[in-house]
């Protein structure tokens, strides 16, 4: 084991939830009804043995703040441990200068207080299971100044826009990372983690804003692949960028599959969350409910078909759910009908009766509406 | 103990050995129920929700899981400064030799060193196997303004049963002038709860008199209250009205999942004011198949559900493949119906397999079935 601390990044500019966002970060945005985005990210690094853990935020922190509270929900050591948030106060929303270096030089003397050797750098928005051990171990192994995870995909025109992609040799040496801007099918999709020495991070950070002050950590490690020996470690198994409205309708729809929720969830894995302490759902004599995940607190009197229901959610008679994600606390009146939808948090779906979007382009109802 | 001044101790040391096999290797107090809870969570989340900040919790039968359980106190928020749970089992002691609880009062009287360490004015004496929801500050408080030396919880319980509690007869101020213990004719249907509010400076005297009583039972029903009433002693029934359930049997465990399938059932769980707390499991969220029909039922996180589940409660990761029945019954945690197999009025215990197309229990039976054994189906 070696030691590292864990670093938690917002997303960048490039990216934005439609509707969802504008309320809390993607880090905080529901995921599988039960959880947050951000509950992948940290429970991968809590279950690797990592428990320095620095989230930084960018904006609208309450939400995230709320959900993360002290870190001890995410299992880790509650005295070695900690899990801190950094607020970038210098970062508005849609500027130029909001990198993650920006964020980090902001927040450089927690940066230089971690007394731990490495550092693993993982994003908020992207859902997968990894183990950071294995990939600290390979890191220092190998010898490589920075080793850079990637996913191999063959959707890329469609798929994963505007993330990195890393050009890689034939020893998985990174030769250069570039933005994914749909020119070809298969790609090696940076997931924006990485390992590498915290010295050599510090100093990065500190070449980055030296260079540009737009730069992020992907363009100042593009410019030094000559000099440094970097290189990529592929993942395998569920992968999921989170980094527009389609993209979160379509990962959590995928993991509708239990098949599919295998590749990520496992029971030496687990995926930690604040707890709600709600109790069962209630499914009533009227419910009909199929293909379908479930969060607890529920109250089912309708018909769900292929959607993720969350916590403490009120499914009416004579209602119907259709490819819906439906946030905690939403109500679903008597005999209203909601398909291809994301409803955000308890919004009241009651006086109009049809709430359909078009199976392309699925809709979204804002947080604590009323319809 | 700032809030009320009063400290809890909940007696969790019972076996419940008419429920057989589910208590063979826990106490009752520790048996799950209602989907996600054991017993235990209920007297522990009122203590927490009706601002009690420190409780005992007295073990004995089969205590290993039920003490590492209840020490976690974080659980139910009873973790702040001056504030937790407190496991305790029979110990030895510096002038004593180990002795095991004989009896309620006994295991009071034994923790007396304790509950002094915190100079209680009152000390509240709880079931830790009964399921309800009740707020004892309001208990607390109809207690200090009777100026009583005890009170009571007491419920109404049809009078044909009556005679299987310990009923209390009471003026019409609910002074209690008499207690029977499973009378043969009573004189009233107000039952015992099992829940007293003592001064414990009274209460003292009392277990201290008790411990040495050689023909005393040490037990608060047969006992210390039938003492008190000898005294002349200022004793309340504090009438609780609501929904209250001792599981003593596999029938009652089961009627008592099963109350929870009404939508009006009082326990309401649902209640966002006054939650059961209970171990966070991570486990997904349920996932119901498409070959799913699920009516009438209680479900939570963990489960996978593929068949057809009708007037049945689900524990945590309990799964029911697809073209299962499972009908008028209970899965407890991690319990699996495989394909095909059909259960009826059924109590699958803890992680217990029903094979393929097995049939278990039947539809018209009197009693409720207990699994407890793996069940093999076809291979």
């Amino acid at each position: 084991m070696y030691s590292a601390f864990g670093i938690v990044n917002p997303s960048g500019r490039q990216f934005w939830v439609e509707g969802l966002e504008d309320y809390r970060p993607i880090g905080a945005i529901s995921f599988m009804g039960r959880y947050r985005v951000i509950d992948f990210p940290i429970s991968n690094l809590s279950n690797s043995g990592i428990d320095r853990i620095q989230v930084y935020i960018k904006r609208k922190p309450m939400s995230l703040t709320d959900h993360l509270g002290t870190g001890r929900h995410y299992n880790i050591n509650s005295k070695r441990g900690r899990l801190q948030i950094l607020f970038s106060e210098n970062t508005a929303e849609h500027d130029i200068y909001n990198t993650d270096i920006a964020s980090y030089i902001d927040n450089m003397e927690s940066i230089k207080r971690m007394h731990h050797p490495y550092v693993v750098i993982a994003p908020s928005y992207m859902v997968y299971k990894a183990d950071y051990s294995a990939l600290i171990a390979n890191h220092v192994e190998s010898g490589a100044d920075i080793t850079m995870m990637y996913h191999s995909v063959d959707n890329a025109k469609e798929n994963h826009l505007n993330c990195n992609v890393l050009n890689l040799n034939r020893q998985k040496g990174v030769l250069s990372i570039e933005p994914n801007h749909g020119t070809a099918k298969s790609r090696n999709i940076f997931m924006d983690t990485y390992v590498m020495k915290t010295e050599l991070f510090i100093d990065l950070v500190q070449k980055a804003k030296a260079v540009s002050s737009m730069y992020t950590m992907a363009d100042i490690i593009n410019d030094s692949c000559s000099e440094l020996d970097i290189r990529g470690v592929a993942h395998r198994g569920f992968f999921a960028t989170i980094t527009d409205f389609e993209s979160y309708y379509n990962a959590n729809m995928s993991l509708i599959n239990i098949k599919t929720a295998m590749e990520l969830f496992n029971e030496d894995w687990p995926i930690y969350t604040r707890t709600n302490d709600s109790c069962p759902t209630q499914y009533f004599e009227n419910a009909d409910v199929k293909k379908s995940v479930v969060s607890n607190g529920c109250l089912i009197e309708g018909s769900v078909e292929n959607s993720i229901i969350g916590r403490g959610c009120v499914i009416k008679k004579d209602a119907v759910v259709k490819n819906s994600i439906v946030l905690a606390g939403a109500v679903v009146g008597e005999g209203v009908h909601v398909e291809n939808q994301v409803v955000d948090k308890r919004a009241q779906l009651i006086h109009v009766k049809e709430v359909v979007a078009a199976p392309d382009k699925p809709g979204y109802i804002r947080r604590e509406d009323t319809l | 103990m700032k809030q009320n001044n009063m400290l809890a101790m909940i007696l969790a040391g019972g076996r419940g050995s008419r429920l057989h096999d589910l208590t063979n290797k826990v106490a009752k107090p520790a048996v799950s129920y209602g989907g996600k809870y054991r017993i235990i969570d209920f007297p522990l989340s009122n203590c927490a929700n009706s601002g009690i900040d420190v409780v005992g919790v007295l073990t004995q039968y089969e205590s290993i899981l039920l003490n590492s359980y209840v020490a976690a106190g974080r659980r139910w928020g009873l973790d702040a400064k001056d504030s937790g749970v407190y496991v305790l089992p029979p110990r030895e002691k510096a002038d004593e030799n180990l002795n095991v609880y004989r009896g309620t009062a006994d295991a009071i009287s034994q923790n007396i060193d304790f509950i002094d360490s915190y100079a209680p004015e009152h000390v509240l004496i709880l079931s830790g196997d009964h399921i309800y929801k009740m707020n004892y500050a309001k208990m607390l408080a109809e207690h200090n303004a009777n100026n009583a030396d005890a009170t009571i919880a007491v419920i109404e319980v049809p009078k044909k049963e009556a005679s299987r509690f310990g009923i209390m007869n009471t003026d019409e101020e609910g002074h209690i002038i008499e207690f029977e213990e499973k009378p043969e004719h009573p004189k009233s249907n107000l039952a015992s709860m099992g829940i007293y509010i003592f001064n414990w400076k009274s209460l003292r005297k009392l277990l201290v008199a008790d411990i040495k009583n050689p023909d005393s039972h040490h037990d608060f029903g047969k006992d210390i209250i039938p003492a008190m009433l000898a005294e002349q002693k200022v004793l309340y029934a504090y009438k609780f009205k609501g929904y209250w359930k001792d599981v003593g049997t596999i029938d009652s465990l089961w009627e008592a999942n099963m109350d929870l399938l009404d939508a009006n059932n009082a326990l309401d769980l649902n209640d966002s004011t006054w939650k059961i707390y209970t171990e966070d499991a991570t486990t997904l969220p349920q996932y119901i198949g498409e070959n799913a029909d699920i009516k009438r039922a209680f479900i939570t996180q963990g489960c996978v559900v593929d068949g057809d589940v009708e007037n049945s409660v689900l524990f945590t990761g309990s799964k029911v493949r697809s073209g299962a029945v499972v009908m008028d019954s209970v899965l407890m945690p991690g319990a699996v119906v495989e394909e095909g197999a059909i259960i009826h009025r059924a109590l699958i215990a803890e992680g217990v397999h029903i094979g393929k197309n097995a049939v278990v229990g039947r539809a018209d039976s009197e009693n409720i079935e207990l699994v407890a054994k793996r069940v093999k189906g076809e291979e």
